[in-house]
């Protein structure tokens, strides 16, 4: 979470040297609104379709690791 | 089977759950809409898992997955060709679930802009400004210099302003809690 933060701060105070004094404020509420949506569709979650794909997955992993073995 | 092996694949998988989320946003971002986004997921995932063997331990997996996602992303619109952006309903039906959650926001609005925006400069704004990653990993992710992400950056804030006409301060007024303490406070 700090490593996020201190990205937040980092979009915020990036190379001011193009930015036009005046024009700081717009950057940053453009910054902010992209992260309340990215983070909006972060907070929804895993949906299960993953979790089951991966288990999918692992379990295939393990019949095939065992059928080499024999 | 080796217990290094098995171990290996259980931090591959954490480190691959934990990076979703993100990865999800990401493709959201991407492709503006939410079905086509988990398709993109779960080819990602596929992928991954293919191909895991080609992944370095202990080297950013997040950065590999984000890799793996956009190459998937362009592949697959450059042989389906790019389809007529529809509105997304199934965000619209998420997002006004919850519309006092955000309301104020007008995330809808946003996604909308973000959609104008060209490819190359929709990702590098995403990858820098939201999914955390800094200007060299966004440069690598997308294959350019640093110095295009930079100016990728720059041209689709500017272009976002635009498209929402943010001009200043005066669109983002102190929260309703905030004005309330500052009338208290200057009220007496």
């Amino acid at each position: 979470m700090s490593e996020e933060n201190r990205k937040k701060n980092e979009m915020n105070t990036a190379h001011p040297q193009e930015i036009k004094p005046g024009s700081m404020p717009p950057n940053a509420s453009i910054s902010r609104k992209l992260r309340e949506f990215y983070n909006a569709v972060q907070e929804e979650g895993i949906p299960d379709r993953f979790l089951d794909l991966l288990e999918r997955l692992e379990q295939a992993e393990k019949n095939a690791k065992s059928v080499n073995v024999k | 089977m080796k217990k290094q092996d098995e171990n290996d694949d259980r931090v591959f998988k954490r480190d691959l759950l934990a990076s979703l989320p993100n990865l999800r946003a990401f493709a959201v971002s991407l492709t503006g809409r939410h079905d086509k986004a988990d398709d993109l997921v779960q080819d990602t995932i596929m992928k991954a898992w293919a191909n895991q063997a080609s992944f370095t331990a202990g080297t950013n997996m997040r950065a590999w997955l984000f890799t793996i996602l956009r190459n998937e992303f362009y592949s697959q619109m450059r042989k389906r060709g790019r389809e007529v952006q529809d509105s997304d309903g199934l965000f619209s039906e998420r997002f006004s679930v919850h519309p006092e959650q955000y309301g104020r926001l007008d995330l809808q609005d946003f996604r909308k802009a973000l959609e104008k925006l060209p490819d190359d400069q929709r990702e590098a704004i995403v990858l820098v400004g939201a999914a955390g990653f800094a200007y060299e990993e966004a440069a690598a992710i997308c294959g350019c210099a640093v110095g295009t992400i930079k100016s990728r950056v720059s041209r689709a804030r500017s272009r976002l302003q635009e498209l929402l006409g943010v001009s200043g301060e005066g669109d983002f007024g102190p929260d309703p809690g905030d004005a309330a303490i500052t009338q208290r406070a200057f009220g007496s």
